[in-house]
């Protein structure tokens, strides 16, 4: 009983460790975002502004899908443990902010948070800034693990990923047939479930490319190089292959992108197009990552 | 067009990349045919013994053959090989015989028995009369271990067997022994090299055990 009560109160320290560090984590993003200093250390009012909300939580849940990469190894000992909690928890909040703007300075290199998102209140804005924290939040975590507590292998990996990201966000342009600039301007809907539903595919396209085993970098990293063009070339075959199976009747596309007349067929179409680019990449990393060819092994 | 030519170019930076960076690719040597073993076998009085065949891939077959290579003064290395459709298929009749070997820098690619390279060779060997009073060819103490190397078992070459040897060399013609021991349909290289003879790789299963096969497993 004494052992079972024991564990509970690691565990229950635990938690109040992870609560103390997502408390530093609310500071450390007012370093990267500095004009969000008055929301971030005042009372949040969601109802004020649902999309700085959105904007500010969307990173509370990438700091937690990142958090839950790290172990805890209280064989080593409790202060230890904790102690390599807060250093890779640390590295972490660094690395995942560090990526978020590096990412948002090249997908809103025309916006301005201060205008989008606390005098606009763009909603559009805010569910493309929520995908890509939960989308790099889901890439960190990934590299976190395959680095195995290495600074230099995560170091490396996440300078791989950052550069893999940041290209696949600009094929977007390419694939879409929606004007970014011009319906984020209009705080157009369809904007962003196109927009996500493609960065939530990239996002799980990627992270499965990083996802295997790895015994030397350099092959690692051929490997993901790999994978992630081989995902390129899938990736359009089951785009175009969902459209001819589901086809659709578009309108005029100058209505489609963002007049009044006509949001909700333009909403429809964001749907469309969203839900195409993440079950494209869905069943893109199908068929990247769960073919087995086998080797020549069993005869040989 | 002008997505149909990126994509064109994406798919040949692919196969590009995948052929120059791919482990699988640097790991395993091409051999394209015959002429190929002299780069990838040294040594003198070397015999290379074909001991497995396979196949993988579903449209565009890949070929492998699995090679002993057993170095005269030296010892025994295993060589695994990709190679052309072509050269496995000539070569599918030549399990468990030597397809190559090489001695005083001459090389000779007609399939032998085994071995044939150091019979009378009074460097490896002598013939010796055993109890019956048959002359057989009996390896010296130091390569006490070749008949097990080159797959013989308890064969010993006679005379005649050499004799032969002798006659399909001069007339350049396969040899595989002068009672068919050697060779896919020979009782020694079916004895010596029965991985390649399992019974589970030969059979052809039919559509309706495959489906009972898979459904017991599964469910």
């Amino acid at each position: 009983m004494a052992e079972i009560f024991d564990r509970l109160v690691i565990r229950l320290l635990l938690a109040g460790f992870v609560c103390l560090m997502i408390y530093l984590y609310r500071y450390a993003h007012v370093i990267f975002y500095p004009t969000v200093k008055r929301q971030v250390l005042k009372k949040i009012h969601p109802s004020e502004n649902p999309a700085d909300t959105l904007h500010l939580f969307s990173r509370v849940v990438g700091i937690s899908i990142i958090f839950s990469s790290i172990s805890f190894n209280e064989t080593t000992g409790f202060f230890l443990s904790l102690f390599h909690f807060a250093v890779w928890g640390t590295i972490a909040i660094v690395l995942y902010l560090l990526s978020l703007y590096i990412i948002e300075s090249i997908v809103f290199y025309n916006f301005d948070y201060t205008d989008e998102i606390l005098k606009r209140k763009n909603m559009s804005y805010a569910i493309i800034s929520f995908c890509h924290a939960l989308v790099i939040a889901i890439l960190s975590r990934t590299v976190m693990i395959e680095a195995e507590n290495s600074i230099v292998i995560l170091l490396v990996l996440w300078l791989y990923m950052l550069v893999i990201v940041g290209f696949s966000i600009k094929y977007y342009t390419f694939i879409s047939k929606l004007s970014f600039n011009r319906l984020m301007i209009q705080k157009n809907m369809s904007l962003c479930f196109s927009y996500g539903g493609f960065t939530l595919g990239a996002g799980f396209v990627v992270a499965s490319c990083f996802d295997q085993e790895h015994y030397d970098i350099t092959v690692y990293c051929i490997q993901v190089l790999l994978k992630t063009i081989l995902s390129l070339i899938i990736f359009p075959i089951f785009k175009k292959g969902l459209v001819k199976i589901f086809p659709i009747k578009m309108g005029d596309e100058r209505t489609l992108e963002g007049h009044v007349e006509s949001d909700m067929q333009s909403l429809g179409y964001g749907f469309f197009e969203g839900c195409v680019f993440i079950s494209s990449a869905i069943l893109t990393t199908m068929i990247v990552n769960r073919i087995q060819f086998g080797t020549i092994y069993p005869f040989f | 067009m002008y997505k149909f030519f990126l994509y064109s170019v994406l798919i040949i930076i692919y196969l590009g990349l995948a052929k120059t960076l791919s482990p699988s690719e640097i790991g395993v040597q091409y051999l394209q045919n015959e002429k190929g073993f002299s780069k990838l076998v040294k040594g003198p009085m070397t015999t290379v013994i074909l001991v497995d065949t396979h196949a993988t891939g579903f449209l565009i077959k890949t070929f492998y053959q699995k090679y002993r290579v057993i170095l005269g003064y030296d010892n025994v290395e295993e060589l695994i090989v990709r190679t052309s459709r072509e050269f496995a298929k000539r070569n599918l009749p030549n399990i468990g015989l030597s397809v190559y070997r090489k001695f005083n820098e001459k090389e000779e690619f007609l399939p032998l028995p085994p071995g044939s390279i150091y019979i009378n060779n009074s460097e490896f060997g002598d013939w010796k009369t055993n109890k019956k009073g048959e002359i057989k060819w009996k390896f010296k103490k130091s390569f006490k271990n070749f008949p097990r190397f080159l797959g013989w078992g308890k064969f010993r070459p006679d005379e005649k067997f050499y004799q032969d040897l002798k006659t399909s060399i001069s007339l350049n013609q396969t040899f595989y022994g002068t009672q068919n021991e050697f060779g896919p349909n020979g009782t020694v290289t079916q004895k010596n090299f029965p991985h390649f003879f399992k019974g589970e790789r030969k059979k052809k299963v039919e559509l309706k055990t495959l489906l009972f096969e898979y459904f017991k497993e599964n469910f």
